[in-house]
Parts: C-alpha cells; sequence; structure tokens
C-alpha cells in the first residue's frame, strides 16, 4: 500500500498524482507487490503506523497537532520512512520552515544525507538526488539542491525531506509516462525498496 | 531576711534543682540511646530512614524523662510542702513555719533563724544532681571518643553520609563500598545538589555532574563511561571521588578497583520542551471580513523553568501554486518560573489581511535549558480565514431538520440507556414489572426499526413502510439481514454489477448495508426485550447502534474538490518498464522484532547465572536495563527494582520484580520440547 500522510493543517493532498504515478512506478520496474490504489493515512491515526513508507507533501505551514507528533515519532521509532517533499520548492517558504521544525520536534534535527547514501543505490544508480524541472527552470527557490536532508536512526534513514519539489515532478497521470524519454519516478523506487529492506 | 523570704528562696533553689535534675536525667535517656544507634550503626550500617526514626525517637525519650520527673518533683513549687520540708529538718522550729504559711501570718515566725535553711536546700539539690551530671558526663566522653563520623551519622543523619560510618576495613577490601555519588544539577536548574549513598542507578538531569566518592586511596581505582575512563582523584587522605558529566544516553558506570568491579547505571532525565496551550482564539474560523481585535491567550508550563513565552503568526496569502508569506512574534515575555499565563491582543486591521488569506496563530515557549537545549514547546495551531468574495454566494436555504439516521441513533442510544438501567434493577424487579417494562422498551424499539426500515424502503424506490405495511405478524416479514438484502436487490430491479465497490454489491445494496443490519439487529433485540430479557438484548441494541452509525458516517459530503482516483492497471504495468535496477543489493527487513527477542535471550542468560555468579547475574540485569531504558520503559523499571533488591538482598521483592520483568518481555509463555531447570529466585 503506498501511503499519503494527511494532517490537519495545510493541504496534505496537493500533490493528488503522485501515489498513483508511484504505484505504477513500482509495478514497472520491480516485482514487489502492490496495491492499485494508494491509501490516505491521517497522522493522528495509530494506523499510520501500518504503513511502511509515507509520503508527505503540502504548500501551506505543516502544523502537528499532538496525535501527529506523536504518531510520527512512534512510526520512526518502528523503523517507518516518511518521505516530506516541500511542494513548495523554496527554502524560505513556509513549508519548509515548518516542516523541518515540526520533523525536528517528532523526530530529530534533519542533517545532510551524503551523496553515497545506500538509498541512491538501493534500485537503480544515482549520483544523489536526481534534480526536477522545478529546479531547473529557475523555479521557487531558483536553487538546484544538491542534497537531500534526513533524519537517521541507527543508521537507517527515518525520515527523508526533499526540498527539490518531487511532488511538482510526480504529479502527472501515470499513463503519460509514456511520452517521457527518461522516467522521472524512477528514484521512487529507490526510496520503496529502501523503506522495504534493510 | 525574714522567714518567709527564706522560704521563698529556699523553694526557688529547690525547684531550679528540680528542673535541672529532670533536664540532666532527660539528656541521660536521650544520650544512652544515641550512643546504643551510635553502637549498633557502627556494628551493621543503619539505613536512613532508621536511623532518623532512632534521632526522634531518643529525643522524644528525653523529653519523656524529663517532663515525668518534673511532674514528679512539681512539690518543690508550693510554699507549704516546702515550708515542712525546712520543718522536717529544723525540729526546733516547731512547727510555727508551717503555721505562719498556712494562717497567712508571718508575726508566728517572727523568732526563727532562716540562715541555714538556703544552705540545707544547696546541698540537697547538689546530692540530688551528682548522679545525673556523672551520667551525662559519661555519655559526653564516650560521644567524644567515638569516631566523630560515626556519631555524625546518627546526629545528624543525611543522605551520602555513608563514607563516613566508622568501621574496620582490611587493606584488600574492595574500595568501592561504601560508594556515595553526588549529583549537581545544571545551573539553570536551580537544584540543591543531591546525594545517594551505593546507588545502583543514578538519575540524573542531562547536564548534571556526578561526583562518585568512595574510602580509601584514589590510586589504581577508575570508571569506565562508555568508551572514556575517568581515574580517581583524592580528596583527601581517606578518599577518592571520580567526577563526571551525565551521560546524554543511558550507560553504564563500571568502577574498577584492582579485582573488584562495580556498575552503575546512569539515566539521563531529559529536559522535556515547554508544553504550551492556546486557549484564545479556541477553534478556527472562517471571518467575512478581518477587522477588529483578536483575543490571544496561552498558557505555558515546563518541567524545569521557563525562559520565554510567545505567539508566532503566519499569514499566507495566494492560491494554488502561487503563495506567499508573512510571520511574526508577538508579545514575547521573558519568564521566570515553571509556568506561565500569556494573554494579548493582535490587531487584525494591522495586518491589512485580504480576501483568501488565511492566519495561522499559535503560542510558543522556550525552556531556559541552555546544556542540551533550548527546548521549544508550540501549542497548536489556529487558523483564521478570512473569505473569498465568491464563497457565500449560494442559495438561502432553511435548515434542515437532522435526518432519520441522525434521529434514530439518539433514540437507539436512549433505548440502550433505558435497557442497561433495567438490566440494572432486575434483581430488584418482580418478574411482572420487569417483563412490563422490558415490552415498554421493545415497543420503542419496534417504532424505531419501522423508521429504519422506511429510510431503507424510500431509498430503494418503494413506497415507505412499504415493508412494514404488511403487519407486524406477517409471514412475510423479512426475518434476517440476508432477506432483506434480497428484498432491497428486488426492489431496485437492478442487477448486480460485480465490478462495483470490490464486493459484488450493487451501490445501492452497499448504500444500506449498514441501515439493513441496523434493522436486523433492532429485530433481535426486539425478540429479547419482548419476554423480558434486557441484558440479552443490549450485544443486538449496540450493534445497532455502531451500524447506524456506520450509515451515518458513509454519507459525510465533504464539499472540496477530489482529484479523481486514478486505479493502476498493476498487472499490465509489471515489469514493463525500459530500465532495469538491481533488486539483489538489499535483503528484506525481519518482520519480528530483533530487539525484543535479543532482550529476551540476555535476560534468559542473566537469570541462568543467577545462582552460580550473582553478582555477573547482577551486573547483566543492569545492562540490559540500560538498554531497555529508552525502548522498552516498563522492562526497564522492573529490572531497576529487581537489581536494588538482588544487591540488597531481598528475596520475595526480587522474585516479584523479576517475575514483572519476565512479564514485560513478552509475556506470552513459550512451550518447550524438554524440562526446563527447576529452580528458585534467591
Amino acid at each position: 500500500m503506498f501511503a499519503t500522510a494527511q494532517y490537519e493543517s495545510g493541504d496534505w493532498d496537493s500533490a493528488p498524482f503522485v501515489p498513483a504515478n508511484i504505484i505504477d512506478t513500482i509495478a514497472r520496474y520491480t516485482e514487489i507487490p502492490v496495491a492499485p490504489i494508494g491509501v490516505v493515512a491521517p497522522l493522528s491515526e495509530e494506523r499510520m503506523l501500518r504503513y511502511p513508507l509515507l509520503y508527505l507533501t503540502g504548500h501551506l505551514p505543516v502544523r502537528f497537532n499532538a496525535a501527529e507528533q506523536r504518531n510520527v515519532r512512534r512510526f520512526v521509532e518502528r523503523g517507518g520512512l516518511l518521505f516530506v517533499d516541500d511542494h513548495d520548492h523554496d527554502v524560505d517558504g513556509v513549508f519548509h520552515k515548518s516542516a523541518t521544525e515540526e520533523i525536528a520536534r517528532a523526530a530529530g534535527p534533519l542533517a545532510e544525507l551524503p551523496n553515497d547514501h545506500p538509498l541512491y543505490s538501493s534500485f537503480f544508480k544515482f549520483d544523489g538526488p536526481p534534480a526536477t524541472s522545478q529546479e531547473l527552470n529557475g523555479w521557487g527557490d531558483n536553487l538546484v539542491h544538491t542534497h537531500l536532508l534526513a533524519v537517521q536512526r541507527e543508521g537507517r534513514i527515518a525520515v527523508l525531506y526533499s526540498s527539490k519539489d518531487y511532488s511538482s515532478e510526480w504529479n502527472y497521470h501515470p499513463e503519460n509516462k509514456r511520452f517521457l524519454a527518461v522516467d522521472n519516478t524512477r528514484f521512487a523506487v529507490n526510496l520503496a525498496v529502501y523503506a522495504l529492506t534493510a | 531576711m525574714s522567714a518567709l523570704a527564706a522560704l521563698r528562696r529556699v523553694r526557688l533553689i529547690l525547684a531550679s534543682g528540680v528542673i535541672v535534675r529532670a533536664i540532666a536525667w532527660g539528656l541521660a535517656a536521650a544520650g544512652t540511646l544515641l550512643i546504643g544507634a551510635v553502637l549498633a550503626d557502627i556494628a551493621a550500617p543503619l539505613a536512613l530512614g532508621v536511623r532518623e526514626a532512632l534521632l526522634w525517637i531518643a529525643g522524644a525519650s528525653g523529653l519523656c524523662v524529663a517532663f515525668a520527673l518534673a511532674v514528679r518533683d512539681r512539690a518543690v513549687l508550693s510554699a507549704r510542702d516546702v515550708a515542712l520540708w525546712i520543718e522536717e529538718r529544723e525540729p526546733a522550729l516547731r512547727f510555727r513555719l508551717i503555721s505562719a504559711v498556712e494562717l497567712g501570718d508571718p508575726r508566728l515566725a517572727r523568732d526563727v533563724a532562716p540562715r541555714r535553711w538556703p544552705v540545707l536546700a544547696m546541698r540537697r539539690t547538689g546530692r540530688a544532681l551528682a548522679t545525673p551530671a556523672l551520667i551525662v558526663a559519661v555519655i559526653g566522653a564516650l560521644l567524644v571518643l567515638l569516631p566523630a563520623g560515626a556519631v555524625a551519622r546518627v546526629r545528624g543523619p543525611r543522605a551520602g553520609d555513608s563514607l563516613e560510618r566508622a568501621g574496620v576495613r582490611s587493606s584488600g577490601a574492595s574500595r568501592l563500598e561504601p560508594l556515595v555519588a553526588l549529583v549537581i544539577a545544571p545551573a539553570y536548574a536551580h537544584a540543591a545538589p543531591r546525594s545517594i549513598d551505593n546507588p545502583a542507578t543514578i538519575r540524573a538531569l542531562v547536564g548534571s555532574e556526578i561526583v562518585l566518592r568512595g574510602r580509601g586511596a584514589a590510586a589504581g581505582i577508575f570508571a569506565r563511561i562508555g568508551n572514556d575512563s575517568v581515574s580517581a582523584a583524592s580528596d583527601s587522605a581517606d578518599r577518592w571521588s571520580i567526577a563526571a558529566r551525565a551521560p546524554v544516553t543511558p550507560a553504564a558506570i563500571e568502577l574498577v578497583d584492582r579485582g573488584y568491579e562495580k556498575i552503575i547505571t546512569s539515566e539521563p532525565i531529559h529536559d522535556a520542551p515547554p508544553v504550551v496551550t492556546l486557549a484564545s482564539p479556541a477553534r478556527d474560523t472562517v471571518l467575512r471580513v478581518a477587522r477588529g481585535r483578536l483575543s490571544l491567550a496561552a498558557t505555558a508550563s515546563d518541567d524545569i523553568a521557563l525562559e520565554s513565552v510567545w505567539f508566532e503568526l503566519i499569514v499566507s496569502s495566494g492560491e494554488g501554486e502561487t503563495f506567499t508569506f508573512r510571520s511574526a512574534e508577538l508579545h514575547k515575555t521573558p519568564v521566570h518560573g515553571k509556568a506561565f499565563d500569556l494573554s494579548g491582543a493582535l490587531s487584525l486591521d494591522s495586518l491589512h489581511l485580504k480576501a483568501g488569506d488565511i492566519l495561522h496563530v499559535r503560542a510558543a515557549a522556550r525552556d531556559a535549558n541552555d546544556v542540551s537545549g533550548p527546548g521549544v514547546g508550540y501549542s497548536e495551531t489556529r487558523a483564521i480565514r478570512v473569505a473569498r468574495p465568491g464563497e457565500y454566494d449560494s442559495v438561502a436555504l432553511d435548515a434542515a431538520p437532522p435526518t432519520d439516521e441522525d434521529k434514530s441513533i439518539v433514540s437507539e442510544r436512549m433505548l440502550i440507556m433505558l435497557a442497561e438501567a433495567l438490566d440494572r434493577q432486575r434483581p430488584t424487579l418482580v418478574h411482572d414489572s420487569l417483563v412490563r417494562e422490558s415490552q415498554s422498551i421493545a415497543a420503542d424499539q419496534k417504532r424505531l426499526r419501522r423508521t429504519v426500515g422506511d429510510v431503507v424502503f424510500s431509498r430503494l424506490g418503494g413506497s415507505p413502510s412499504g415493508e412494514e405495511t404488511v403487519g407486524a405478524d406477517s409471514p412475510a416479514r423479512a426475518r434476517t439481514m440476508q432477506e432483506l438484502l434480497a428484498r432491497a436487490d428486488s426492489a431496485t430491479s437492478r442487477a448486480i454489477d460485480p465490478t462495483d465497490f470490490g464486493g459484488g454489491e450493487a451501490p445501492v445494496i452497499a448504500v444500506n448495508t449498514p441501515l439493513l443490519e441496523a434493522y436486523n439487529a433492532m429485530w433481535d433485540a426486539g425478540g429479547a426485550l419482548e419476554i423480558g430479557e434486557p441484558g440479552r438484548a443490549l450485544p443486538f441494541m449496540r450493534r445497532a447502534l455502531a451500524a447506524i452509525e456506520r450509515a451515518r458516517q458513509a454519507e459525510r459530503v465533504y464539499l472540496h474538490g477530489r482529484a479523481p482516483q486514478i486505479v493502476v492497471d498493476v498487472g499490465r504495468a509489471r515489469l514493463q518498464g525500459k530500465d532495469k535496477g538491481s533488486s539483489s543489493t538489499r535483503r528484506p527487513l525481519t518482520a519480528s522484532d530483533s530487539a525484543a527477542q535479543t532482550r529476551e535471550l540476555r535476560f534468559a542468560r542473566a537469570m541462568e547465572m543467577l545462582d552460580r555468579a550473582r553478582p555477573a547475574a547482577i551486573d547483566s540485569l543492569l545492562l540490559l536495563r540500560i538498554d531497555a531504558l529508552s525502548s522498552a520503559p516498563e522492562l526497564a523499571a522492573a529490572l531497576r527494582d529487581a537489581t536494588t533488591a538482588l544487591r540488597g538482598d531481598e528475596a520475595r521483592a526480587a522474585a516479584t520484580a523479576l517475575a514483572r520483568a519476565r512479564r514485560a518481555l513478552g509475556g506470552i509463555p513459550v512451550a518447550r520440547d524438554s524440562l526446563s531447570r527447576w529452580g528458585v529466585v534467591p
């Protein structure tokens, strides 16, 4: 099950096509059993703990309430991977500021993830996080981010934070993937494989 | 000097003597008890509580003795008794003095010579004081001669005085016993230093300094804390100490003196961030026009100390992909203390909010932690949105009455409460009354069931009450949910489309299934109520309530837009990608909790060791506890009690704590194919 995290504040469902696109990508490249539709996992409910990988995005401020904060903490303690992507692609934006703050409160401080981390070779080989067209076109903060940020627990990524706006990059119908020369969602396979393996 | 004046003087001397003697005997009694306690403590160390109790007992017994003697000799205050005492010693007075006192006529004793009377009184007092004074002197001498530390432990018992205890120690004995830990909290906590005697666990605020102290020379003593090693320093001729910063994570402090070892667990106390509650605004709001003042109120509290409290606000403007933000901090207030109520106001006019803007408000507080912090706590965020102009463009509608499901849920809830009350009263009711009351509830239940039936049938396109119009006793009435479902199906005359809803149900059936289930449960409940069995009816009634609740939830309408749901054809997409990755670089995660299994194994090993190598087993349990502190707090607490009890040779307490630890480890008994060794917890 590919799960999208729902939180009380902000627009958690700002990239509605991403789950389907990632599901399609996982099926396209791997034999990992995957459900044909994604699920929405409210962070305030314990059932969010069932999913090994949670995708969280938005443009607006992220303010976890007490239950959300508690569940996120339990989720990372249990070995889950929370993938947070800034749909604003702006390090001066309020999503970035508030989300990084909330992550620090719930899971710990974020640090740069080295570009030779096993995440980048868990399925496809990458030399770091793949760039997005939003970055290359100079939108948002007009930066090409060379690193992702992460909170690591016992050598394992617990929270992965991206300012690269994969939410915009991957937010299209999977059927349209056939028009791309290079599939830009392949990094999602690495995420899923990393979340499911040790 | 007149006879009566001399009498008063004698009385004063005798009274003083009585008081001094009472005090002396009181001191003797208290001192004897103290010396006894000191000697007992030298023989075997007395616990802090016992020594405190003995000190109180000694003081109380001294007071009791003094008071009893003073009361016994209270006759000395009476002039008549003192006169008689003098007459006894001066027979020549021939009762003139007592006559003068009793008749109140000093002329009767005007020719007596009272000069010797005070001397007599002084001599008598001296003799009476000799014995208690001697005893007090002996006790005083003993207290001086006994080791000062040993006396101090009884005279002023306090935590951390075990080093003062006198006792003979051979040169080869461990210098790790006795051991005292002094915990000095960081300055921001404003806490007094705390001493712990012979600690097994030291709980200290992160940033605290831990000073371990013992007796003997410092040479050769060191402590291992993680990868660091700290040597002991000499405090004085016969004292060593090791100072270290309290570890941030649970850790073992391993003290080594030649061949002796002692493990102490260090349990850090982390300064929690402040807890902040936003009281006003109390909820999210939509404003038509952003004008006026918004009152703000919040409470903040911290476990150690607060440093400042403030409000934060963010104004987000825009929509879609284009957002701009402004943020600010308001009413920032420095705080000294553990709790603070912050209030203020925010002028909405000053924010120049436009239609569609959202104002996010929250309160925040920073604690005074300058060691591992500062910790910052935030309240929940309230969003105050300014409505867009078109948002109120809608057709004016009168408020609709509650839906039938909503009405039903209230009624079913009420019927459940009535049935529960009746079931509780059942033992006190006669059978006829019980049946009558039960049938009354059954009648209401039946009416409610018909209402639910009407809802279902009117939705299915049939006439309302179509199901019930055939009469209550009609054989045509549906008796099971399956029959009702079949009727519902036939009522709509729709073919079942297996692609809908994934479960082979037609949409109309899927929508009505909860209500039909409620209907069926109400039917069973009614039957039980009819025969006066409210207890049996309750499970059905609760099932009906839950089903109605589900029906209500299922029809909740959300007015915001939703993206179309894409169902990926996983089968068609499977392995159609042009690129190939390497799927064998990683192995699947193990599903089981391997950490719990490891803990269980370590616990079992320690238990095996307990009989033959008790200190090692205790150390193993302590190390296990360090690992369990963060991941299994219940186990850690049980192990703390177990190790403390094992070190104190308290067999019963140890057995109880170890049983708790075993339960905390997993609880489910494991069946083995061989008999385990019988044994008992020591």
